[in-house]
């Protein structure tokens, strides 16, 4: 018996040793590929040349129309979202299962195939499409184009994540906040919002970033106002990869941002 | 105060658990409900308290219909299992959060000894702090009921003893139905004017715990109380002031009268004994005295448990001994012993249930 475990443990050792130097040099290499292109990237233009170049009007004017759009939004996605994510949360069974699925079907689907099934209702030639542009309104190469778009893509961000924070606050706290005479509405303000607050706002986090990434929705929907992901490829396609950089950085910065607040404030749904 | 709550034909089901029809009604008493997890004790509160909805029957409150009534406009207190304080406030700010008037607080903290605690939340709280302060928080709220599920049972044993002797002043103040769930019988017997019985969704008995305790109508509730001594009997003579019964070769007599049929279950509770020497003829002269071996003891601390093989061998009874009696008589195993069992001390079930619904 305790020969046969030591020979095992030999081999086990002769084994574990070169496994790990596998597993090492696999991983490291992953590792390197996300990171190597991020420090080429900054490397590739001198910074002066980049802060010069920002100030472009065209630069300024996707950046504007990024940053006013995902806002929006992620303000829509959240006011949408929540209710969803506690109902989904505080629910068990076949139509929760299948309302987790459509939720998360924008996350699988191609955004491009996204930007067609939304074109089919709010397109030119759709009746909603056409009302809207008969009220001046129109719903695509508009801003209210970018913020569908953008919301079709974003808002499974915040019910996702927004549902595991409302997963965590035990249900007992809540009826124990009713039982002390509390409504409904100060329950959900004084008790499960707050625990479930970090929670949320990572979801709202993921989904401003996805937001202000969103580009093959959003080229189909609203080429114009360009937001930053088109007017990078506008920039690449007609004057040159160089030409890209300047914006990509800034959607490099934003992003990193996005990682600061979910590893900081905000409760990191992927740690 | 003066309030009542009556709960009547209610019932719940939940796939494979029913619960109910329960009858049952709450005065200004401490109402001890024990049992058996899973029996039902939580799912009682519950609908009380408005977390699950009843699918039929009624819980009135002096007359007001609470079924149907949002759990946060009935009055119902309830202090849950492991306490259920808010984690991201103080002990302060939970106590603030139910209260109805805020200069209720202190006096709170004052009643139950939590002035030191109040600015710690509730993760640095012990176990027996918690519970004091989720106690605090729920008569913050001047409750016309107060339900506490278990609010001992992950306490040590010494905490558990202490908060339970403060808790029965605390309950007889308040003049309101108090349920108190519990699977402990000591808890049970302690805190309650009366107990409840609860078994398999049902209320198996209800009565004052000496007549529970003395007087259980089933050998369910027999066993869970304590009485550990039940002997398949038969009534061979009847008289207007009692019986005797026959199991065995043994014979006793009982003054318990009021049992029809003659097959019974004869229960005899293992404090209501007495172990004496074989050949001693003092003590209690009416009692009925059998003649044993001891087999088994048990040191429980404050009483012998000891397990005495009757006369013929066939039976065994189990009677608990005081230090004193236990050393003045120098038991051991195999030490001869007269057990004394005074007539009063059998209690007879009747056998309708026999065999059936063993637990």
């Amino acid at each position: 018996m305790a020969t046969r475990s030591d020979s095992n443990r030999t081999e086990t050792v002769t084994f574990g040793f070169d496994w790990v130097s596998v597993a090492l040099v696999l991983g490291g290499v992953l590792l390197l590929y996300y990171v190597v292109p991020m420090v080429s990237l900054f490397l590739s233009v001198p910074a002066g040349d980049i802060l010069a170049r920002m100030s472009n009007p065209t630069v300024v004017d996707s950046a504007t129309t990024s940053l006013l759009s995902a806002s929006i939004s992620t303000v829509v996605a959240t006011l949408f979202g929540l209710p969803l994510a506690y109902w989904l949360a505080r629910t068990d069974g076949p139509v929760t299962k299948a309302v987790l699925a459509a939720v998360v079907l924008p996350l699988v689907l191609p955004p491009t195939v996204g930007g067609i099934v939304l074109l089919t209702v709010f397109g030119p030639g759709s009746p909603l499409g056409d009302a809207a542009i008969a009220a001046g309104f129109p719903l695509t190469r508009s801003l209210a184009g970018v913020v569908l778009a953008q919301i079709f893509v974003a808002s499974p961000f915040v019910v996702v994540t927004a549902k595991a924070a409302f997963e965590s606050v035990d249900q007992t706290l809540e009826y124990a906040s009713r039982s002390l005479g509390k409504s409904r509405l100060t329950t959900a303000r004084r008790v499960t919002l707050p625990l479930a607050g970090p929670g949320i706002l990572a979801g709202v986090t993921l989904a401003f970033a996805r937001a202000i990434g969103e580009f093959g929705a959003t080229m189909m929907l609203a080429y114009y106002p360009r937001t930053m992901p088109v007017q990078i490829w506008v920039a690449f396609i007609e004057l040159g990869l160089d030409n890209a950089y300047p914006v990509a950085i800034l959607l490099v910065l934003i992003a990193a941002a996005a990682l600061l607040i979910l590893n900081t404030v905000a409760s990191n749904p992927w740690e | 105060m003066g309030m009542t709550l009556a709960l009547s034909r209610l019932c719940r089901s939940y796939g494979q658990f029913d619960f109910g029809p329960v009858d049952l009604t709450v005065d200004d008493e401490v109402l001890a409900v024990l049992g058996p997890s899973g029996s039902g004790k939580t799912t009682l509160l519950s609908l009380i308290a408005g977390i699950t909805t009843p699918d039929s029957g009624s819980i009135r409150l002096d007359g007001r219909e609470l079924a149907g009534v949002p759990l946060e406009d009935r009055r119902v207190g309830m202090v849950f299992q492991e306490g259920a304080l808010f984690p991201h406030m103080t002990a302060r700010e939970n106590i603030e959060y139910a209260a109805t008037a805020s200069d209720r607080v202190d006096g709170l903290a004052t009643l139950l000894e939590l002035d030191g605690l109040l600015d710690r939340t509730p993760p640095t709280l012990s176990g027996g702090e918690r519970q004091r302060v989720a106690l605090a928080r729920t008569l913050a709220t001047d409750p016309d009921v107060l339900l506490l599920d278990e609010p001992l049972s992950s306490l040590d044993a010494p905490i558990r003893k202490r908060l339970r002797d403060e808790l029965h002043s605390l309950f007889e103040s308040l003049e309101i139905p108090v349920l108190y769930v519990t699977h402990d019988q000591r808890t049970a017997t302690a805190l309650g004017d009366r107990i409840a019985i609860v078994r398999d969704g049902g209320l198996e008995q209800v009565g004052a715990p000496s007549t529970v305790l003395t007087r259980p109508t089933s050998r369910f509730v027999a066993r869970f109380t304590g009485t550990e001594n039940l002997f398949d009997a038969t009534v061979t003579n009847r008289t207007p002031d009692g019986a005797t019964i026959q199991f065995g070769d043994v014979q006793l007599r009982t003054t318990a009268s009021d049992v029809a049929p003659s097959a019974v279950t004869a229960c005899i509770h293992p404090s209501r004994v007495d172990v004496e020497a074989p050949r001693v003829t003092d003590g209690d002269r009416t009692a009925n005295t059998v003649s044993g071996t001891v087999t088994r003891w048990l040191n429980e601390g404050s009483e012998y448990r000891v397990t005495i093989e009757l006369a013929d061998g066939s039976l065994a009874l189990t009677a608990n001994v005081r230090p004193p009696t236990f050393e003045r008589l120098g038991l051991e195993n195999g030490s001869d012993v007269r057990v004394l069992i005074p007539e009063a001390s059998i209690h007879l079930i009747p056998d309708a249930e026999r065999g059936s619904r063993t637990h």
